[in-house]
């Protein structure tokens, strides 16, 4: 696993979760993984990776928040 | 009216919610002429044709509007699963619904048996369909979260509440002999303590801290409370067919019940004092009145119980504060929320990398202020309905303002949205 940019989300109002995830994926370097840390599943938001050809792993944390792990499929 | 749509994947079509949300305003300013159409002053007797069918305009027209097309674009984003068919469920729903319910009213205030039995088939097939779809996509849902359960719980207490219904207005329709008064206090229970406020809960877990910035309700609260609820009511339910009736026990289960109600209200209102940031929003004021009206309305039923000679007034009040305190503010509330998000959203998704309005400018802030200002006049003439004709007319008036108000800013926000889809295809091409 290479380099990772961590972002977090969590308190922010929609949409800014999602404008600022995809934001920052506009400018990830190649190989560089984005962990956001965020209150809830965004499920809007995996269309959109899948879309733009992401690749993600979200795991539960213990007190109740997702860490989501997303990298470009290629 | 024609929308062209942008696809996004998971979330259904734009058109599928907004439909819905621009038809259930003119079911408020249709409750309201049921009202004005009544001889005397229809808040005085429970059993009044123009106040049925005035309730029934709120409750399918306006509510179950809104909450059909919004169930359709929360699913997705909740608990992860689109509804099955979701344009066909939709028109289909819509149609079924839309007719059903004019007819029912109509029946209702005209006391035309033929109507009622027009009525019944179609609303009977709109909450099949409805029903069939939302237990589909729940039960296909990644999702396995409290909110996932109470939304759940809402929609067995719906499909019992509306078999009720059917079977009610069929009755009617034909005369024949039935437990009228035990199956109307099931229906009434089931559509307002199981429907309406399962899907209140379930949805609150998301979007209270989501939309509002609170912390995250307990977790005990969570596993708890909607099994909790509903057990309540299921035995509320059922404990009025017992032979001779069991009083005690269901005195207990009832307060059971707008307990476990309080302390929902209770608990949401703490975690609305907790939040983040501390501007004016009037999503939060919406809620904040519903849950204010959800102690009321509890407080009335309990003292109907206490003071048995005043019961039947109480016992009104307390459905009316219930149905446009709680309901009606929560939806309110909802809807200033939910419809510039799916404006925003989907021309985000559809394209629109620049220049996507923001969420504030699609429907005027000023507008729902006024909105809400005129629903707290109205709540607080509904209280004052049961006593006095002229609170009876201000209740008219502000159901016939909010419709007009609620309609113009549904409408707005899709004249923004087809603007900017032109625009969107304009660059395309």
């Amino acid at each position: 696993m290479g380099s990772a940019i961590k972002l977090d989300v969590r308190g922010l109002p929609p949409p800014e979760p999602f404008v600022n995830i995809m934001q920052v994926l506009q400018t990830l370097p190649a190989g560089t993984a984005l962990q956001v840390q965020i209150q809830r599943e965004p499920y809007p938001l995996y269309d959109a990776l899948r879309e733009s050809g992401y690749t993600w792993q979200t795991s539960a944390l213990a007190d109740g928040d997702f860490l989501i792990e997303i990298v470009h499929a290629s | 009216m024609r929308m062209t749509s942008l696809s996004t994947d998971q979330s259904p079509p734009i058109f599928i919610p907004l439909s819905f949300f621009a038809v259930a305003p003119l079911f408020l300013v249709l409750a309201a002429v049921m009202l004005a159409l009544a001889g005397s002053n229809p808040f005085t007797d429970a059993h009044d044709p123009a106040l049925r069918a005035a309730a029934h305009c709120i409750t399918l027209g306006f509510m179950a509007s809104v909450m059909f097309g919004a169930t359709q674009q929360i699913l997705p984003v909740l608990v992860g699963s689109k509804m099955p068919a979701s344009r066909l469920v939709a028109i289909s729903s819509l149609l079924l619904l839309l007719i059903g319910t004019l007819s029912l009213c109509a029946g209702f205030i005209l006391g035309k048996p033929a109507l009622l039995n027009l009525a019944w088939p179609l609303l009977g097939s709109t909450f099949l369909i409805f029903i069939g779809a939302s237990l589909i996509s729940l039960v296909r849902a990644t999702a396995r979260n409290d909110t996932r359960t109470a939304i759940f719980l809402s929609i067995i207490s719906l499909a019992v509440a509306a078999t009720l219904g059917v079977l009610l207005a069929r009755g009617y329709a034909t005369g024949a002999s039935l437990p009228y008064v035990e199956m109307i206090s099931a229906h009434i229970k089931l559509s307002l303590g199981g429907w309406v406020m399962l899907l209140t809960i379930g949805v609150s877990y998301q979007v209270v801290p989501m939309f509002q910035l609170t912390p995250s309700y307990p977790k005990w609260l969570t596993t708890v409370l909607a099994p909790a609820i509903f057990i309540a009511l299921l035995s509320s339910a059922a404990l009025l067919w017992i032979e001779p009736y069991p009083y005690w026990i269901a005195v207990m289960t009832e307060w059971l019940f707008w307990l476990l109600a309080i302390g929902f209200a209770a608990v949401t209102l703490r975690l609305q004092q907790q939040r983040r940031r501390r501007v004016a929003d009037t999503t939060l004021s919406f809620f904040r009145l519903g849950m204010i009206s959800l102690v009321l309305a509890a407080l009335f039923s309990l003292a109907a119980i206490l003071y048995p000679a005043a019961g039947t007034y109480l016992r009104t009040l307390s459905v009316l504060v219930f149905l446009m305190g709680l309901a009606m503010s929560v939806i309110n509330g909802m809807l200033y929320k939910i419809i510039p998000f799916l404006v925003w959203f989907h021309l985000f998704r559809g394209g629109m990398k620049s220049g996507v309005p923001n969420m504030k400018q699609i429907i005027p802030e000023t507008w729902m202020w006024w909105h809400y200002r005129l629903h707290l006049c109205t709540l607080l003439a509904v209280i004052g309905a049961p006593f006095w004709i002229m609170a009876a007319w201000a209740v008219m008036l502000g159901l016939l303002l909010q419709g007009i108000l609620l309609g113009t800013a549904v409408f707005t926000a899709i004249s923004v949205y087809r603007k900017n889809v032109r625009l969107i295809n304009l660059v395309k091409t």
